[in-house]
């Protein structure tokens, strides 16, 4: 009796082995199968559409937006909390990035258009700056001004946005645009080039026009 | 009996740790490729003191594209290759492959000079005699349709021996 009760428990136990040791086999393959499947298809930096962003700004959402203080242009510190009140959009990018240039002057458009409604544009550029060396240091931050002067913007320019790129989800990819509501809460956000129309949904969102 | 349980239940369980090691593997993050990466030579020989080519072989990832050594907009950051003074060879001069026109979908008005696919690039060297282990680095910068990635410098280690 006692040596058919070990046989019995010997062969269930091997029996939920064999069974349990199937199913994490057939776990594997089927994440072999995506893995070797999302190599095969074309790389894509951008997730654009809004509800599928990158999973390190998701965590972003419908929070305070980060807060940060950088430097503009002049040299004047500019800080997100004091645009309190305003909806704002927190734009990521960059003079070496083409898609950036592109949605530059729908910014542009849209900035002038929503302004008299308490909406302002905060340009963070990524570009990077020799902070050691004075003399680069002043050609790269002119650099940076001579683009946003052909560019006509005509909201604050911010340098050094690789200070604040680690509470922003690590910006991989330019451009990145967060969305601040009145309250400084995070509503909307968008990775990569998208459309103006997107980009206004998105403003209008923010100054609390839509829901 | 009592043995051949013991036996058969210590290879149930290595087969069960297995199985978690397994899945440990195959749970971990995916992770992404470079943009670009090196593809070879991993080992040159060349006449020593002498000016010698090696021609570099470069893949980029699909779906991307960097800007060519000559890209049209003077913002755009140069695909550039270079090797440190020290190492025993020097890098008199490189020849990059000519840029593809490339335009992006939202924009067809401007047009980009970048390199997409596998390219090469023939490097003018000249080495010491003796066995150098160059670490070699190309710069470049990444797009694809809709966003840009930040500039990157990526290893470009070759053996280079001089006889």
């Amino acid at each position: 009796m006692k040596r058919n009760t070990v046989v019995l428990f010997v062969v269930l136990f091997l029996l939920a082995g064999f069974g349990w040791a199937g199913w994490a086999n057939w776990e594997y393959r089927k994440q072999a199968a995506a893995r070797a499947a999302a190599m095969a298809a074309p790389a894509e930096l951008v997730m654009a559409a809004e509800g599928d962003l990158p999973p390190s700004i998701v965590p972003l959402m419908h929070k305070p937006a980060p807060d940060f203080t950088l430097e503009d242009l002049s040299g004047r510190k500019v800080s997100l909390a004091n645009y309190k009140g305003k909806a704002v959009l927190v734009n990521f990018w960059a003079t070496w990035c083409g898609p950036c240039k592109i949605e530059t002057p729908w910014l542009v458009d849209l900035r002038n258009q929503y302004a008299p409604q308490g909406f302002e544009i905060l340009a963070v550029s990524e570009d990077d700056l020799d902070l050691g060396d004075k003399q680069k240091l002043s050609e790269e931050k002119q650099e940076i001004a001579h683009f946003a002067q052909q560019m006509h913007m005509p909201y604050p320019v911010l340098l050094d946005g690789d200070a604040i790129s680690k509470p922003y989800g690590g910006l991989d990819s330019l451009p990145t645009s967060f969305f601040v509501d009145r309250n400084g809460n995070v509503v909307a956000a968008q990775v990569g080039l998208t459309s103006k129309d997107e980009i206004e949904g998105n403003i209008r969102k923010a100054l609390g026009a839509v829901k | 009996m009592r043995n051949a349980a013991i036996l058969v239940m210590t290879i149930a369980a290595i087969a069960v740790q297995a199985q978690f090691a397994l899945q440990d593997k195959a749970s971990g993050s995916f992770e992404k490729g470079p943009s670009v990466v090196y593809l070879f030579p991993e080992q040159v020989t060349v006449p020593a003191g002498k000016a010698s080519t090696m021609a570099l072989h470069f893949r980029i990832g699909q779906g991307l594209h960097i800007n060519s050594h000559t890209p049209k907009d003077a913002y755009l950051i140069p695909t550039t290759l270079s090797i440190p003074a020290a190492s025993g060879v020097r890098l008199d001069g490189a020849t990059y492959p000519a840029g593809a026109e490339f335009t992006l979908p939202v924009d067809p008005s401007t047009k980009l000079s970048v390199y997409t696919g596998e390219f090469v690039i023939t490097a003018q060297i000249v080495a010491e005699r003796g066995n150098h282990l160059v670490q070699g680095a190309l710069h470049y910068q990444a797009c694809d349709n809709n966003a840009c990635m930040p500039p990157k410098t990526i290893p470009v280690a070759i053996d280079v021996i001089g006889k």
